[in-house]
């Protein structure tokens, strides 16, 4: 087996879509720190000027004319049975923060996360829940810039390790060359788990180095602009984790590449399956409610950002006979995520494993 | 019984059978096939397209999962005890397939090391086969005929007893073909078994000890090369040339004889004479002179076409409508045919 493993793992290197692979990578970490250049970017003396000149120009108004809009907000919450305060009455009063351009962060800011997400609704008296989704839309996986965004860069890269697994043995069902290996190693579950072993530690070094030039070609954008933020020992110890995670699920998706490749035979109709999964899954999944949780993208989002939340209509009807529908988000676990995506790649790996052991091989 | 079934067997398969399914139904592959190749020499394995040669061939090889029947290479049961008996084995099964985007050396590298070939036996069977010149370069700009004798080198890595060569000389130069010829003709004279499907009857005929001739899936006929093709017959067929004059004479005193006797123009066919010099001396007794006497021994393509003529749809074989060569097919009386319709024998 061993033998085999290493015989594999050579090829796996020497073939050109791995190669292609390796140049994909780079052109995503090339346009990923392009991208970069963008955001990292302070604001000018220019950009600050112009937004000063606007907030001044708003506190003149304000000033004018703020008694009686606040007095209008008052009633209009009175009117509605509402505090003031849940109008946002006492928050009318432009600030200077409001309308200076937002410089974003290696690290996001904590502040601008809570600008993006506000305050999640969740179920009613279940605290775990909100602290939970808290947690997650708190991570340093989400924002606007910095590693905020390598979170979705870095799917691309499970994603290319799923392709090189599929062509990996659909390059050779095709070419005939299946049958020529058999007749050397006819033990076919061993064939089969020599290619699977191969495709997810083959792509090991793929995932890895392209998360490694993500991360450090954006940070050192970000520190060449002075725009690193709060960086810690516990944001690296976050990185570190999410790049564990990140090898984990490139191993487990190249795995199940090999899968779909031996089941279909055809790399197009491997990837085509997998590219209508996920489609579907994020066109169509709001639609699914609790069912949601069991989608293969959301498990994988949970598994590499540490929690997804997903969010289900609650509709019921109110005390005056009015149908309401209320969102409340939900959260799937790391661990859960990470689960469902084992099990999935476990089914299909036994299903690949007996279609190969019994398939005629031309 | 048949006489190869004296002597230990390289392969041997009884009752074999598989059926595909398609949209249109089941199709017979194979059915109940028996087939024993004897260890050493070439076997020639014929049969019409669609004869069941290669899905024969796939089953010895466990690429195919036979529906019935057993099958034993060296006496291990396939695919069962495969793995056991897989490095004596050396097959191409059909046309040559490796990776095209690799060298030819890469390729046979990863074979070698799967295997755990000597590093240094890649080379040499490179060299074997005369690609040492062409060995960096990718399968993929490889000749027809260079890709056959990569596969051939392929099966060498394993410096195997057993060689399957299925249609080996497809596609083939006049050249390629003598030199693949010549190729499994020195394996067999090393001592090693070569088993060899393939259309052309010469080829297998200029090379084969023994062969078996399979027709819709059954086995019709097996031996000896020579027995099949007349050598080991009791009669043989003769033709003789005599002065126009005494055409009718020669006739007479022939038939007289009692030998069958017909003539094709200027010549005489005489059938069923225990040997030429019956011949002659039947016509010289009676001062009858010959000018040319031939014995006509027929061909196994015409023993080819005589078996599996009636095997194919429309009653054509895959020759279509070559001519035959030579005389009828004798009777192969130190060969094992078989009918069809009665399926190989027990």
């Amino acid at each position: 087996m061993s033998r085999l493993l290493r015989v594999e793992l050579r090829r796996l290197w020497a073939r050109q879509v791995t190669r292609w692979a390796c140049v994909g990578v780079l052109v995503l970490v090339a346009l990923s720190t392009l991208a970069a250049f963008g955001t990292a970017r302070p604001p000018s003396d220019q950009d600050v000027q112009a937004a000063q000149d606007a907030y001044a120009s708003e506190l003149e108004l304000w000033e004018d004319e703020g008694d009686q809009w606040l007095a209008e907000c008052e009633e209009g919450a009175e009117a509605e049975g509402a505090s003031p305060e849940e109008w946002g009455c006492d928050d009318m009063a432009p600030r200077l923060e409001n309308y200076l351009p937002p410089t974003q962060t290696f690290v996001p800011d904590a502040d601008q996360l809570a600008m993006m997400y506000g305050d999640p609704e969740v179920n009613a008296g279940d605290d775990a829940t909100a602290d939970a989704v808290a947690e997650i839309q708190g991570s340093v996986w989400n924002g606007w810039g910095g590693l905020g965004t390598l979170d979705d860069v870095s799917t691309l890269l499970v994603l290319v390790a799923l392709v090189v697994g599929v062509s990996f043995v659909t390059a050779e069902v095709n070419s005939g060359s299946m049958g020529m290996w058999l007749t050397f190693e006819p033990r076919r579950q061993r064939v089969y788990w020599s290619k699977a072993v191969a495709a997810a530690v083959g792509t090991v070094p793929l995932v890895l180095v392209g998360f490694a030039l993500l991360v450090g070609a954006t940070y050192a954008t970000y520190a060449s602009f002075g725009t690193l933020g709060d960086v810690t020992g516990a944001v690296w110890g976050e990185v570190a984790a999410f790049t564990g995670r990140l090898v984990v699920a490139g191993s487990v998706l190249a795995a199940v590449g090999v899968a779909l490749g031996v089941l279909l035979k055809h790399a197009a109709a491997a990837v085509g399956v997998v590219g209508v999964v996920a489609w579907g899954s994020l066109a169509f999944g709001y639609g699914l409610g609790e069912a949601q949780r069991w989608l293969p993208t959301t498990a994988l989002t949970a598994w590499l950002q540490g929690g997804a939340v997903f969010t289900v209509e609650d509709c019921a009807p109110t005390a005056d006979g009015v149908f309401e529908c209320v969102p409340v988000e939900h959260v799937v676990t790391t661990a859960q995520g990470g689960l469902t995506v084992l099990a999935l790649a476990v089914v299909l790996t036994l299903l690949a494993v007996l279609v190969f052991r019994r398939r005629d091989v031309s | 019984m048949t006489e190869l079934d004296g002597g230990d067997l390289a392969i041997e398969t009884r009752g074999l059978r598989k059926t595909y399914r398609s949209v249109r139904g089941r199709s017979v592959g194979v059915e109940g096939l028996d087939l024993r190749v004897p260890v050493g020499g070439v076997h020639g394995f014929l049969g019409p397209n669609g004869s069941g040669k290669t899905t024969t061939i796939r089953m010895l090889l466990g690429l195919v999962r036979p529906d019935r029947g057993s099958a034993r290479i060296f006496g291990h049961e396939v695919p069962k005890r495969l793995p056991e008996v897989v490095g004596r084995v050396g097959a191409i099964v059909e046309s040559p397939k490796f990776f095209p985007a690799f060298s030819a050396r890469r390729n046979l590298r990863l074979l070698a090391d799967a295997i755990g070939a000597p590093a240094g036996r890649v080379d040499a069977v490179i060299d074997q086969v005369g690609l040492t010149g062409r060995a960096k370069d990718r399968y993929r700009t490889y000749s027809l005929g260079m890709k056959q004798r990569l596969a051939i080198a392929a099966t060498l890595l394993k410096d195997p007893d057993l060689l399957i060569f299925d249609e080996p000389t497809n596609g083939l130069d006049p050249a390629g073909i003598r030199e693949i010829r010549q190729t499994m003709r020195g394996l067999a004279d090393q001592g090693k078994t070569v088993l060899v499907s393939s259309h052309l009857l010469a080829e297998v005929e200029q090379i084969a000890d023994t062969v078996s001739i399979v027709a819709r899936g059954r086995l019709v006929a097996a031996g000896r090369v020579a027995d099949l093709i007349g050598g080991g017959s009791a009669t043989r067929s003769v033709r003789l040339r005599v002065a126009p004059q005494d055409l009718t004479i020669a006739t007479s005193v022939l038939e007289t004889s009692g030998l069958l006797v017909r003539r094709e123009h200027d010549a005489i066919v005489v059938d069923g004479a225990a040997d030429a010099a019956q011949v002659n001396r039947a016509l010289g007794e009676r001062g009858v002179w010959v000018s040319e006497l031939a014995p006509l021994q027929a061909d196994l393509e015409s023993v080819f076409l005589g078996l599996t003529a009636h095997e194919t749809p429309g009653g054509h074989t895959h020759k279509g409508d070559r001519t035959r060569r030579g005389g009828p097919p004798p009777e192969p009386a130190h060969a094992a045919t078989h009918g069809p319709a009665t399926g190989a024998d027990a």
